[in-house]
């Protein structure tokens, strides 16, 4: 299939992610910011105000999954797994912003799903991955690369809820 | 992750953006693999695929090109990660080579200093993820879907 020696198409792609750049974005999904960009690109009061509004997003989001669940139980079972991202998500979100930490939680009742629980569902997904994807533009570094991956883990949720 | 001191600069943009170039020389080759393990019914999706990274790597050429930077050329074949001899080979061969961009601009948004290069980032991130939906489903993997398109695994 290939001449020898070829480039290891396995692997390099992460590869060169992780040797030269995952520090900073490992730690960010770990919860540890301090390795995000210093100096002329440290992070500024309107960056830090913009990143803590993508928290509540994404706490809405969750909170969105809760109630279409419980407006639609086969629904629940259904998207399980997609609950879970979504929750995924917002603890790195949580944990790249500490300071937004505090807010209450969103909620969503089930009576606002209305009929079309589905369809209401994915409606919020893509609103939020809109949402992400606008605020990744006014990022820089670890967290322009964080909501920038969210809001593509949000469009495949899309798909799936198509 | 960034210049010497630290900071993000137009060169540490590049240098991103060439490794995604990377990337896409090796998802438009990949495809041909890909496509030439399914069936009739399923080609046309590696065929689409396929066009989109293609479509991506010569705007990603002509920008680097625009800039004066020396753009990466792609290798003549690659070393695949394990055999493909069946369509849930193929398919997940797709799943790699859309992870593998993924991995790719998602780097080029911690690396960028231009609004418009992370627009295109973000853009491109989420189009594979879209198309790593669809093959992660024909595989058989599950979920289907990545939480965190791109970033390294905790």
């Amino acid at each position: 299939m290939s001449s020898t020696p070829s480039p290891a198409l396995s692997g390099f792609p992460r590869r060169t992610l992780l040797a030269a750049s995952a520090a900073g974005l490992a730690l960010l999904v770990s919860g540890c910011t301090s390795g995000t960009a210093q100096g002329p690109d440290a992070v500024t009061s309107k960056q830090e105000t913009a990143f803590d509004a993508q928290v509540a997003t994404q706490k809405a989001l969750v909170a969105a999954y809760s109630a279409a669940g419980a407006a639609d139980p086969e629904l629940k079972a259904a998207v399980a797994d997609l609950a879970t991202q979504a929750g995924e998500q917002l603890t790195a979100l949580i944990a790249a912003a500490p300071g937004a930490t505090t807010s209450s939680a969103a909620s969503t009742s089930a009576a606002a799903v209305g009929p079309d629980a589905r369809g209401w569902l994915r409606e919020q997904v893509a609103a939020a991955a809109t949402s992400h994807a606008t605020a990744c533009l006014g990022q820089t570094g670890a967290r322009a690369a964080l909501l920038g991956s969210i809001a593509a883990g949000l469009r495949g949720q899309d798909e799936t809820l198509a | 992750m960034a210049d010497g001191n630290g900071a993000l600069s137009l060169h540490t943009e590049n240098d991103a953006l060439r490794a995604a170039l990377a990337a896409e020389h090796v998802a438009v080759w990949g495809y041909g693999v890909v496509g030439g393990a399914l069936g009739p019914d399923k080609r046309a999706t590696a065929a689409a695929s396929e066009n989109a990274h293609r479509d991506v790597r010569d705007k990603v050429t002509a920008l680097l090109v625009d800039r004066k930077v020396d753009p990466v050329r792609e290798q003549a074949a690659y070393t695949l990660p394990f055999p493909v001899l069946s369509a849930v080979d193929a398919a997940a061969l797709g799943v790699v080579l859309e992870d593998g961009a993924a991995a790719a601009w998602v780097r080029v948004l911690d690396q960028a200093t231009e609004r418009s290069t992370r627009q295109l980032a973000v853009g491109m991130l989420s189009a594979t993820e879209i198309r790593a939906v669809g093959w992660r489903g024909a595989a058989g993997k599950k979920p289907v879907t990545s939480a965190l398109p791109g970033l390294p695994k905790k």
